[in-house]
């Protein structure tokens, strides 16, 4: 009977989405990986024994590893990752949609949002965490997390609509 | 469906991208080891994976979990064909119909059991630790000297610590479980007669070290 480690198949349902959130949380869309990958194999390091790691302790540490890399960056490197973090969401999703617009329209309406509700959304929708799971990742009270998705969604609602609207007339300027 | 069920169905539909098979293999030369520690079974005939995108959104690690379950299952079922057949055991012995010999037999035995002593109740002694008894029958039927004993000395011997690991407590947070082991003495001393009666019991303490999460 063959055999194979457990992380492989932690990873291959998990690593998508805690892929995502590093993405959000680093400075440089290349320093994403890196940052995943020290928060995970800290993270199984102390857990992997057990065969069963909750996401949540990942999500924890990659978030708390990217303020510590943010804080040790000087300032001059910090202004020129300003540029990076401008690199659009869609990069994050699978180019299939980039036929579909109300999907993109979706997606820039979720690049619009605040970052911290930008963070509840992105956890929830494709973290698949519960809002206690998010409130102990984000250091946050669960209260201040529930209120920040819905504020999310209710902007999200209010902005789909305006992007494609704005799309649709971009696209008629340019023809 | 509300407006916002609606939204968040539509957000689930967007689907983030996979991370590359160069960052799975890049994972794997840093976990090292650690990498190897918990392992899982495929089923025969079904290939190591590579990276992510080999693997069906099922539960992989479910062969692990269904093999445990079989152990559990044949344990369980031995353990209850074991009580099954005492069961029948002990109502079929007692079942039996008594004949006249067993009854006879039964009648001696108890005829031989010794009549029990009495022990006269109502003799309280205030200076006895144990209520019913007084020092002296006390003295007569332990054979000890019961006045006269030193205070007890105590003493607390540490016999080595073991660390045992890190777990994930309740609240998510890991930390690791260090366990102390203990031997507790007491030592009663009885000058007069030069008796000493060492009591010895073994302790263990656990100490919970909460760790931060990287």
């Amino acid at each position: 009977m063959n055999t194979e480690p457990i992380w492989k198949s932690w990873f291959a349902r998990h690593g998508a989405k805690l892929l995502l959130f590093a993405r959000q949380q680093s400075r440089r869309p290349d320093e994403a990986e890196d940052l995943l990958q020290e928060a995970f194999v800290r993270i199984w390091r102390l857990y992997g024994h057990t065969g069963e790691v909750a996401p949540g302790l990942v999500y924890r540490a990659i978030r708390r590893l990217a303020i510590d890399w943010a804080r040790s960056i000087d300032r001059r490197q910090a202004r020129e990752n300003r540029v990076a973090l401008d690199a659009p969401m869609s990069f994050s999703f699978d180019r299939t949609l980039e036929q579909d617009e109300r999907k993109q329209a979706l997606l820039r309406a979720v690049e619009r949002l605040p970052a911290q509700q930008k963070e509840v959304v992105t956890l929830k929708i494709w973290g698949e965490l519960t809002f206690d799971e998010i409130a102990r990742t984000l250091d946050e009270s669960l209260n201040t997390v529930a209120s920040r998705y819905r504020y999310a969604l209710e902007k999200l609602k209010q902005w789909v609509p305006q992007e494609i609207e704005g799309k649709t007339k971009d696209s008629h300027t340019a023809g | 469906m509300n407006e916002f069920e609606k939204l968040e169905a539509e957000l689930k539909e967007l689907r983030p991208v996979e991370p590359s098979k160069e960052f799975t293999a890049r994972l794997e030369e840093a976990l090292g080891d650690a990498g190897n520690v918990a392992m899982c079974c495929l089923p025969d005939g079904e290939e190591h994976l590579d990276g992510p995108q080999a693997v069906p959104s099922s539960n992989k690690d479910g062969n692990l979990i269904s093999f445990s379950r079989l152990l559990a299952f044949a344990g369980f079922a031995g353990a209850g064909l074991a009580a099954v057949w005492a069961i029948i055991f002990y109502v079929s012995s007692n079942l039996a119909p008594s004949t006249p010999e067993n009854v006879g037999k039964e009648a001696s035995l108890l005829a031989e059991k010794e009549p029990v002593k009495s022990i006269d109740v109502f003799n309280d002694d205030p200076d006895s630790p144990l209520n019913g008894l007084s020092l002296d029958q006390l003295q007569d039927v332990s054979v000890m000297p019961v006045s006269g004993w030193l205070d007890p000395q105590t003493n607390e011997r540490f016999l080595r610590v073991v660390d045992e690991g890190i777990f994930q407590q309740p609240s998510g947070l890991p930390a690791r479980q260090v366990r102390h082991y203990f031997m507790d003495e007491t030592l009663w001393s009885h000058p007069a007669s030069d008796t000493r009666i060492l009591s010895t019991t073994p302790r263990e303490e656990v100490i919970i070290i909460e760790l931060d999460t990287y």
